[in-house]
């Protein structure tokens, strides 16, 4: 079973170092060889999953050891484990699919198939890993995989920012992860996450607010959650195939995994807190995503404000939940995804939703399938996001109040912006000449995604997953069905996506030009919004008015105080005394024979003994 | 005389030999030249390959040789040659760093060819000697061996104010050797060793009374001698200068291998024979490298030339080395021995890279370029990997290296701010990598660029670039995917060095540790 | 009659060494310079005989005969470095010779 595993990380790492060396120049045996990759790593993780019987399947082997300090390289496939990997070998296994159509006419395959088989790889592993260390060695990895893909259209001078904002910002996140796992071992004694487990139930005194925040920057910066959000969006100057796989479905949700992971290190404070930033996320990005004309960052404010939704599940104690809706966050939002991709590709690379409008009739395949996604993440009744979501809403509702009301403000919005999103993209008069000469994509591109809209209604039907899947959440889910006020969280619900349907149907149902109806009608509300509260223009002021002139000062700092003051002050110094030393020098031999008499003289006098 | 024998003594004196031909003007023709030149650099590598393989991590020094008939036994100095698990993961990096230095040197088109191959395997051959000696004096014979030719080279090929820069370096790097020469010969006068090597000088230190204030004394030079030569914060200016003016096989060999010469004396020879006196100068070695860290990593960020800010960046990293050192403990010192070997591989594969873009773009100034990934893939490639395994990314061997330096910085809380400050560098060094990779290969052409490569029309790298910076980048990934291939080697060595010193909380483990005997006192006690 | 005395050997060993001296001193022409200077070592010479004599050892006699070697040496070389000089220079003033000042 290792084997498979085993050979299930390393695929994808063969694969990319293949695509490296042999197939720069060959796109098509790239792109297939990596399409294969993907379904491999399905079937060994579909073998890995229910190919055998027990709970929790370890095992480890030494990979670095210095004096008495030994790390691990183990795999540790539990419940949660179990689940995510499925969700990433699946979900991967299409979009790799769905790639193959997006991409056939991308000069730059080899180089974005490499890509993704090393983003396969470092996501795995972090799925996989059984200690802190190794996850944080796939955590940076996945971030750079992510950064290489951001960067696929390197030329623009906005992918080259994103992709390097991206990574900053998750280094930003990695640092306060780096010394949370160094605090961890020093007051635990392991990294290993199954010993912490059981140390932590053991001594539970040992655990530290502190010490639990400064992991949970991880999940901040990966996971894209406040203050470390500006990332997202910007990501979305990659292909939009990987926006879906990468800053969708599988990478920024690993966050959410992280604290899963870890969730008996966390103390009630720090809970609390995580609670109030998803939550505040889950509304402060359904505003951001309201005002967007990007189809991709309106997903992509989305899959901010999903995050928090997780979060928030995590904060208020239902780790369980928070990955239930990972799950089925993962179906729908790849799926909306792809489907902006297929639009994206049918409509020439325009992105801008007021330039869409009407594609339902020529993309039935794709609006159908979008539509299906829309009605998911609002939560409407039997789809899966409404299990999901609701479930965290009422869990909320019995034991957080204020996170309710703000989550549940959050769920109206959004169902507001994904109508919103569905009504001026797909439905209405064609707005551009790239809208109404759009055609229905090959089977490449829609089979993945009626797939995953099949996914999307059953995600949530929690009784048909497989128990080797559903264990982590039963408990979890099995508490919720026991919660009171289930039937007036089902009218709760109902109505939160009714209202948001009636508001985005008044405001977008017809939109005529280029110009958003919310601007006309609200200006100073929609300038709000669009300013996003000026996170960007403050870390912007900071980077451009605060850490480069400190750097521009320190480097004049250390011309004039080191290389002048000390190096060329010394040297002066020795020009000085030697300018003095010159005098002596006149050039008669004379002279310095007098000189040297004078001091055999003196030598003699002094060992005489008559200076004293 | 056995093969190991040979080969140790054949990757010192192959080069040697090279040299003394290459100075006399053999072989005459050009192709002869570069045959015999891809031997000669060849040699040391091959050697150091195979001896590592071969290497026995069971006992101290492996493949010893002795030639104690040369008329200095009476200052207890002999010819005495060795491995160890600190030496031979460095000797190979010396190694592999020198051959591709040869490569790229050998196609570097330099004028007065034969003089630059004479004087650059005479360096190689310092280099692999200073890092295969247990006797100290031949340790610090072989470091002048390696130094002398770089201030030559610095001053007949180097780039801008070569004249002042290689000045400036000889009378910085002389002090430095000169300084920590007067410490080891203090240190071998004041103790009264038979013999000049670190197993003698241990066991007669043992014995001598020799008093904690003179200790400080001597590890005080040896710490500032050393340390001028891994330009330590705030002696490291001739550094940054004469990296960003030296040749490009220069800095290689310079920065990547030469510079460890003061390190691995630190770690080799001062703190394990000195402990307390290196306790007791920790929190000094821990501020300045975090002047290293910190204020050098601002003054990378503000670096506009690709070359100076490499030169900044290979500084500033060298403050993670020292504060593995400061943390006076077997972690630190392992782990600065593991960044020892990955920084020097990445930091001479950033300044090849760095040739290979000049060669491109006739500039050194970000600024003037830009868009380069469109033509040349492959060196967008390299370059972003070698400037990732710089900025210590998981995958190369320079995280290893980090991570146990700062894991080595928990172990005692007391130094939790300086560890915070320290993984700052992480975010900074982030920042000055990733806007030169973007400055560089992304984004759009410069008007500048745009006119030169209308002349000079830009190609992506041949094969005989490719070759060196292959040989460079494989070992840094297989560090970094396989680190206990070296770390056992370091662990051994180190953890014998270190074992014998009692410092108040160094075990590896850390002190609240459950696992103890003693953990059922955390047992909560039963409910009544 | 008066006995000659170590003392009389001595003070002629000073007035030779002081002759020596004064004219290494003032005289401009190198090999006027250079025979004040073989003047010094026979003073000294004769000192060293004086104190060998009185002292009724060789080790003063010994010396003397090195340093007449030396002087020898000395004195060839430096005739040599003379002829040098003033084939280049076509002086033989030590005034001409002053490429060390400053």
């Amino acid at each position: 079973m290792i084997n498979y595993a085993l050979s299930m990380l390393f695929l994808p790492l063969l694969s990319a170092m293949v695509t490296l060396f042999f197939l720069r120049k060959n796109g098509n045996l790239a792109s297939l060889l990596s399409v294969f990759t993907a379904g491999g790593i399905l079937v060994l993780a579909l073998l890995v999953i229910f190919g055998n019987e027990e709970d929790v399947l370890a095992w480890d082997t030494s990979w670095f050891a210095m004096a008495g300090w030994e790390l691990r390289f183990g795999f540790l496939i539990d419940a949660p484990a179990r689940l995510l990997l499925f969700v990433v070998a699946f979900v991967g296994f299409l979009i790799h699919v769905f790639s193959l159509g997006y991409m056939e006419n991308d000069p730059a395959r080899p180089r974005y198939f490499g890509g993704l088989s090393l983003f396969m790889f470092s996501m795995l592993g972090i799925t996989l890993a059984d200690n802190l260390i190794m996850l944080f060695v796939f955590w940076e990895l996945v971030g750079f995989s992510s950064y290489l893909l951001i960067a696929h259209y390197f030329n623009t001078e906005e992918a080259s920012l994103a992709s390097r904002k991206a990574f900053i910002v998750n280094r930003v996140g990695d640092f306060g992860f780096l010394i949370g796992i160094i605090l961890t071992y020093w007051t635990y004694g392991t990294v290993n996450l199954s010993e912490l487990a059981d140390l932590a139930d053991f001594s539970p005194s040992l655990a530290t607010t502190t010490l639990c925040l400064a992991l949970a920057c991880g999940f901040i910066g990966k996971s894209a959650q406040f203050p470390l959000h500006v990332w997202l969006p910007d990501a979305m100057a990659g292909p939009t195939p990987v926006s879906a796989l990468i800053h969708a479905a599988t990478m920024v949700a690993a966050g959410v995994y992280l604290l899963l992971r870890i969730d008996f290190l966390f103390t009630d404070q720090a809970l609390v807190l995580i609670a109030f930033v998803g939550a505040g996320m889950g509304l402060y990005a359904g505003f951001c995503a309201l005002v967007q004309k990007d189809i991709k960052k309106v997903l992509a404010y989305s899959t901010l404000s999903q995050l928090g939704y997780m979060a928030a599940a995590f904060g208020i104690g239902a780790p369980g939940l928070a990955l239930f809706h990972l799950t089925t966050h993962a179906f729908f939002k790849a799926l909306m995804f792809l489907g902006s991709g297929s639009v994206i590709h049918a409509c020439h690379h325009e992105q801008n939703i007021f330039n869409y409008g009407g594609l339902r009739k020529r993309m039935p395949i794709t609006a159908i399938t979008f539509l299906i996604g829309v009605l998911a993440i609002s939560g409407v009744n039997f789809f899966s996001g409404y299990f999901s979501k609701d479930a965290i809403l009422l869990w909320s509702y019995n034991f957080n109040m204020p996170v309710f009301v703000i989550l549940y403000a959050g769920a109206i919005l959004t169902s507001v912006y994904m109508f919103r999103l569905y009504f001026i993209t797909f439905e209405g008069q064609p707005r551009s000449h790239n809208s109404s000469d759009a055609k229905e994509n090959s089977i490449l591109m829609t089979g993945p995604l009626m797939v995953l809209a099949i996914l999307s209604i059953l995600g949530g039907y929690f009784s048909l997953y497989p128990e080797r899947l559903s264990s982590y959440l039963s408990p979890d889910l099995s508490v919720f069905s026991e919660l009171p006020n289930h039937m007036w969280m089902v009218v709760l619900g109902t109505s939160a996506w009714i209202i948001g349907l009636l508001f985005a149907w008044s405001f977008f149902g017809k939109v005529e030009d280029e110009t958003d109806p919310l601007a006309k009608r609200y200006p100073a509300f929609f300038e709000l919004c669009q300013s996003k509260l000026f996170f960007d223009e403050i870390y912007r002021f900071y980077v451009d008015k605060i850490q480069d002139p400190i750097a521009r000062f320190i480097e004049v700092l250390e011309l004039l105080l080191i290389s002048g003051l000390m190096v060329r002050g010394s040297a002066g110094l020795a020009a000085l005394f030697s300018m003095l030393a010159k005098v002596c020098y006149v050039g008669k031999i004379h002279s310095y024979s007098l000189w040297f008499i004078l001091g055999t003289l003196g030598f003699l006098i002094y060992s005489l003994g008559l200076f004293e | 005389m056995n093969p190991e024998h040979i080969l140790l003594l054949g990757s010192i004196l192959v080069p040697a030999l090279g040299s003394l031909l290459f100075f006399c003007g053999f072989p005459r023709d050009e192709n002869g030249l570069k045959k015999l030149s891809y031997l000669i650099f060849g040699f040391p590598c091959f050697a150091a390959l195979v001896l590592f393989l071969k290497f026995d991590t069971a006992n101290g020094y492996n493949f010893e040789f002795l030639y104690d008939r040369m008329g200095l036994q009476e200052l207890g100095i002999t010819f005495h040659l060795g491995l160890n698990g600190v030496s031979s993961p460095l000797f190979v990096m010396a190694g592999i760093v020198g051959l591709g230095a040869g490569l790229s040197a050998i196609h570097s088109g330099a004028e007065r060819l034969h003089l630059y191959l004479a004087l650059l395997s005479l360096m190689l051959s310092g280099l692999m000697g200073l890092f295969a000696s247990v006797d100290l004096f031949f340790y610090y014979l072989f470091h002048e061996f390696a130094l002398i030719p770089t201030f030559i080279m610095i001053g007949l090929w180097g780039g801008r104010d070569r004249r002042s820069i290689a000045l400036e370096i000889t009378i910085y790097l002389t002090l430095g050797a000169l300084i920590s020469l007067g410490g080891l010969v203090a240190l071998n006068v004041l103790v009264d060793s038979p013999k000049f090597d670190f197993p003698h000088l241990s066991a007669a230190l043992s014995e001598s009374l020799l008093l904690d204030s003179t200790a400080s004394k001597i590890f005080a030079l040896l710490l500032f001698g050393f340390g001028i030569l891994v330009a330590l914060f705030p002696f490291h200016t001739w550094a940054a200068r004469g990296y960003d003016s030296a040749p490009t096989s220069v800095s290689m060999l310079h920065a990547g291998v030469l510079k460890k010469f003061g390190l691995y004396g630190l770690i080799q020879i001062a703190v394990p024979l000195l402990p307390h006196a290196a306790e007791s100068w920790s929190q000094w070695i821990m501020w300045l490298a975090l002047g290293n860290i910190v204020l050098l990593g601002l003054v990378t960020v503000a670096q506009t030339s690709f070359k100076s800010m490499i030169s900044y960046g290979s500084v500033m990293h060298m403050g993670y080395c020292f504060l593995g050192i400061g943390a006076c403990s077997a972690l630190g010192a392992g782990s600065a021995v593991m960044l020892m070997c990955a920084h020097g591989l990445s930091v001479a594969l950033m300044f090849l890279l760095a040739s290979f873009v000049y060669k491109r773009t006739n500039t050194s100034e970000m600024s003037e370029m830009g868009g380069l990934g469109v033509k040349t893939p492959l060196l967008a490639c390299f370059c972003i990997a070698a400037t990732l395994a710089t900025i210590g990314l998981p995958g190369f061997g320079n995280f290893w290296g980090e991570f146990g330096i700062f894991l080595s910085l928990g172990e005692s809380g007391n130094h939790l701010p300086i560890l915070i400050i320290a993984a700052l560098g992480i975010i900074l060094s982030a920042v000055f990598g990733l806007r030169a990779i973007a400055r560089i290969f992304f984004g759009n052409e410069s008007p500048e660029l745009a006119e030169y490569s209308q002349k000079f029309p830009v190609k992506d790298l041949s094969r005989i670039e490719i070759l060196p910076a292959t040989l460079i980048l494989f070992p840094l990934l297989f560090i970094g995917l396989w680190p206990l291939s070296i770390s056992r080697h370091i662990d051994h060595e180190i953890s014998n060095r270190y074992a014998n010193i009692d410092y108040e909380s160094t075990s590896g483990k850390p002190s609240c540790c459950p696992e103890d005997e003693d953990s059922s006192s955390l047992v909560p006690p039963p409910v009544e | 009659m008066v006995t000659i005395t170590p003392q009389h050997f001595l003070i002629l060993a000073f007035i030779l060494v002081g002759i020596g001296f004064l004219g290494l001193l003032i005289r401009r022409n190198v090999l006027l310079m250079l025979m004040s200077l073989e003047l010094m070592l026979n003073g000294i010479n004769v000192a060293l005989l004086t104190f060998s004599r009185v002292g009724n050892n060789l080790d003063g006699g010994i010396f003397v005969f090195f340093i007449m070697t030396v002087a020898a040496a000395e004195v060839a070389v430096g005739l040599a470095l003379l002829v040098a000089l003033y084939k280049k220079r076509k002086s033989v003033l030590s005034d001409d010779m002053s490429l060390l000042k400053n």
